[in-house]
């Protein structure tokens, strides 16, 4: 009876002490925050602002008109291939989703879970290729598409993404955790082993398979560099090229403009981010996590 | 029918044998229980029957039908794992139907099959909930549920109930019990407790170290066993194993010394004892060692220390320490608040069993 007194007692007597650590920490997460966010928010006031007011010269941290800026976005989609290239881009990455997760899962379930002759030094060797740049592999996989004839295709710009050594160590360390005892179950109940995969395997995998599937997602939105070499005709660029050519450093558009074609470009994965931020923060955690 | 022959049996995993020369019939409508420590290969000769595990050398056949190389799911036998082995993505009711819709069973006799197992296990209520929405205990059932849609010949149980409390442990045996009356199929149960062996099995199969020890009725084993192995393994408070030295023998009794190092003499009834042997080991089950009374003093009664006194309210365990070092327990049905304080235990040398060197069973001869 005393101890529990002296309990509530303790509980009602300790106020949240704020340590000098506690405002180290929420100092440093500010800063950070505001070193993430202030380019955004920048990019928002400097598009939903009259034309011709300087932005930078005479600084105002908040937008001004969103009339302005609305117009500007019609422009641009009105009078460049931006719709196109959001198809392109959305075709692109969708794909590549596509073909990430089935091509991984199906390796993985059968690095994960089976023993085959070879299995050690291949998966070791797929590893491996984790840890050699783009910029070596770019040019023999180019060749290689212009070989095949898929410049300017959209199998030429989906095909080399298909196969993810990332998205398969994810995963294969993943279906590691599933337990032995139930595939051997799933066998005993008479599955073959590619309904193993389909009804047991696939199912409890959800999980890593939509982790994957934004970070593929994030990774193929942004990427700029492919595209940029499989696609040379203008009228087959993705976001990321159209936005480069804003970019370009003799472009003639005017500042205002470039920012609006980049925000167009950032809406997707921010979209995309606000609404998966929780298996996001998990996925990357998890990737983290078991490497 | 079911019956299952397993002949020659052995199971090595790379240079370790797991499994050595195993050889069982198991009749159908059979409940039989394998026991042993743990790592002693019980699991694997399961995994044997049931085909998730290829025998190195040997042959099973059920009813006469060689199963070697048939596939797990056509072999008649279903399995029940110590971890359940749920799909989690699944309700009860489709985990107890996975198999059927596998082997393309229309809809309508999915539901039936699995309503009529669910049923016998008085899971109606549960059958639409995830096996992470179920307790322990309707878990189990389902995995049950799960074989008994099967129909299977033999039924294999490897530690089904190791993971449940123990009154839900006592719950869940008679209700396989009652299970294995109602459908009178053939079962083979996996257990490291002697417990459980004893209160489920037709038959009691000992394994230790990959070998089978012993196999036959429970109290046949307890009262009978052919080693020390297995008369230590069965029994709880274990068996109290004394050394002696053999003084004399006579045509139908030795008379051993030197018993733990007591100066205590006993003539055990033994009939045919070979007299080239000259050190034994008794073993004496702990209910045949009772405490001498206070006031009255026998030849045999033997000077103890006593360590601990486990008081169960029905029995009484007093534990105690012979000159050797050998430890002994006695039961005591009416002591009650006993302090450990030297005392003198009485053993029971009709009880006797005694073992060689190597721990055989040494046998009367020549008796009826
Ligand atoms: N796949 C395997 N590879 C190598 N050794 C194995 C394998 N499976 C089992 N063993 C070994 O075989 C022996 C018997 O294992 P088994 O699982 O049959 O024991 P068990 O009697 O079921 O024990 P427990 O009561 O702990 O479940 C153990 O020593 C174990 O280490
Ligand atoms: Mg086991």
């Amino acid at each position: 009876m005393t101890i529990a007194l002296e309990a509530t007692e303790s509980r009602r007597r300790r106020w949240p002490t704020i340590t000098a650590w506690d405002l180290c920490r929420w100092a440093l997460a500010i800063s950070v925050t505001i070193v993430v966010v202030f380019p955004i928010w920048w990019m928002i006031n400097v598009v939903f602002t009259e034309p011709g007011t300087p932005v930078s010269i005479n600084p105002r941290l908040y937008p001004t008109s969103f009339a302005a800026g609305w117009d500007k976005v019609a422009m641009i989609l009105r009078e460049t291939g931006y719709l196109h290239a959001y198809y392109m881009s959305m075709a692109y990455a969708l794909l590549t989703i596509a073909g990430v997760l089935l091509l991984g899962s199906m390796a993985a379930f059968e690095f994960a879970l089976f023993e085959f002759p070879g299995k050690r030094p291949l998966f070791g060797l797929i590893m491996l290729s984790l840890m050699v740049p783009t910029a070596v592999t770019i040019i023999p996989t180019y060749l290689l598409t212009a070989d095949l004839g898929w410049i300017n295709t959209m199998q030429g710009l989906v095909a080399p993404g298909l196969a993810s050594a990332f998205g398969l160590f994810l995963l294969v360390e993943f279906m590691k955790g599933l337990p032995k005892e139930m595939i051997e179950a799933a066998r005993l109940d008479g599955a073959r082993h590619f309904q193993i995969y389909w009804h047991v395997v696939l199912p409890l995998t959800r999980n890593a398979m939509v982790t994957l599937a934004i970070l593929t997602f994030m990774k193929t939105w942004g990427n700029f560099i492919w595209p940029l070499i499989v696609l040379s005709n203008a009228e087959k660029y993705t976001v990321s090229q159209v936005v480069g050519l804003f970019n370009a450093p003799f472009s003639h558009q005017t500042v205002d403009v470039v920012m609006t074609a980049n925000l167009l470009a950032a809406i997707p994965p921010l979209l995309f981010f606000l609404i998966f931020q929780r298996k996001i923060v998990e996925g990357i955690a998890m990737s983290g996590s078991k490497g | 029918m079911a019956q299952l022959d397993i002949t020659g049996v052995a199971k090595t995993f790379g240079a370790v044998d797991v499994l050595r020369d195993i050889n069982l019939n198991i009749r159908s409508g059979e409940f039989v229980v394998f026991v042993g420590p743990s790592g002693c290969g019980k699991s694997t000769l399961l995994r044997i029957i049931s085909g998730l595990e290829e025998v190195t050398a040997g042959e099973l056949r059920l009813d006469g039908e060689r199963l070697n190389d048939v596939d797990p799911a056509r072999r008649g036998t279903a399995m029940v794992f110590q971890s359940y082995a749920l799909y989690p993505h699944m309700t009860a009711a489709e985990n107890m139907g996975f198999s059927l819709k596998m082997a393309g069973a229309r809809k309508s006799e999915i539901r039936e099959k699995v309503g009529k197992a669910a049923a016998i296990l008085q899971l109606e209520r549960h059958m639409d909930r995830r096996p992470g929405q179920l307790s322990g205990g309707q878990k189990q059932r389902v995995a049950i549920g799960r074989a008994i849609v099967r129909e299977p010949k033999v039924f294999l149980f490897d530690e089904p109930l190791s993971n449940l409390d123990a009154e839900l442990r006592v719950q869940m045996r008679a209700e396989l019990i009652d299970l294995h009356r109602r459908l009178k199929t053939t079962m083979i149960y996996v257990t490291h407790d002697q417990v459980e062996a004893m209160t489920l099995a037709d038959r009691m199969v000992v394994l230790n170290g990959g070998v089978i020890q012993q196999c036959g009725r429970p109290l046949d084993l307890y009262d009978d066993p052919d080693n020390r192995f297995v008369a230590g393994f069965i029994g709880s408070p274990k068996m109290n194993f004394l050394s002696a030295t053999v003084r004399e023998v006579r045509p139908d009794a030795i008379v051993l010394d030197d018993i733990g190092g007591s100066s205590a003499s006993l003539v055990v009834p033994f009939r045919g004892f070979d007299p080239s042997g000259r050190t034994v080991e008794i073993g004496i089950r702990p209910e045949h060692v009772r405490l001498a009374p206070s006031n009255e003093r026998l030849d045999g009664d033997v000077e103890v220390e006593v360590t601990l006194v486990e008081e169960l309210g029905d029995v009484t365990y007093v534990h105690a320490s012979m000159p050797t070092g050998e430890r002994v327990i006695a039961r005591s049905d009416d002591a009650r608040h006993r302090a450990e304080t030297p005392s003198r235990i009485r053993l029971d040398p009709s009880r006797f069993l005694l073992f060689d060197a190597a721990g055989r069973r040494i046998r009367q001869s020549g008796a009826a």
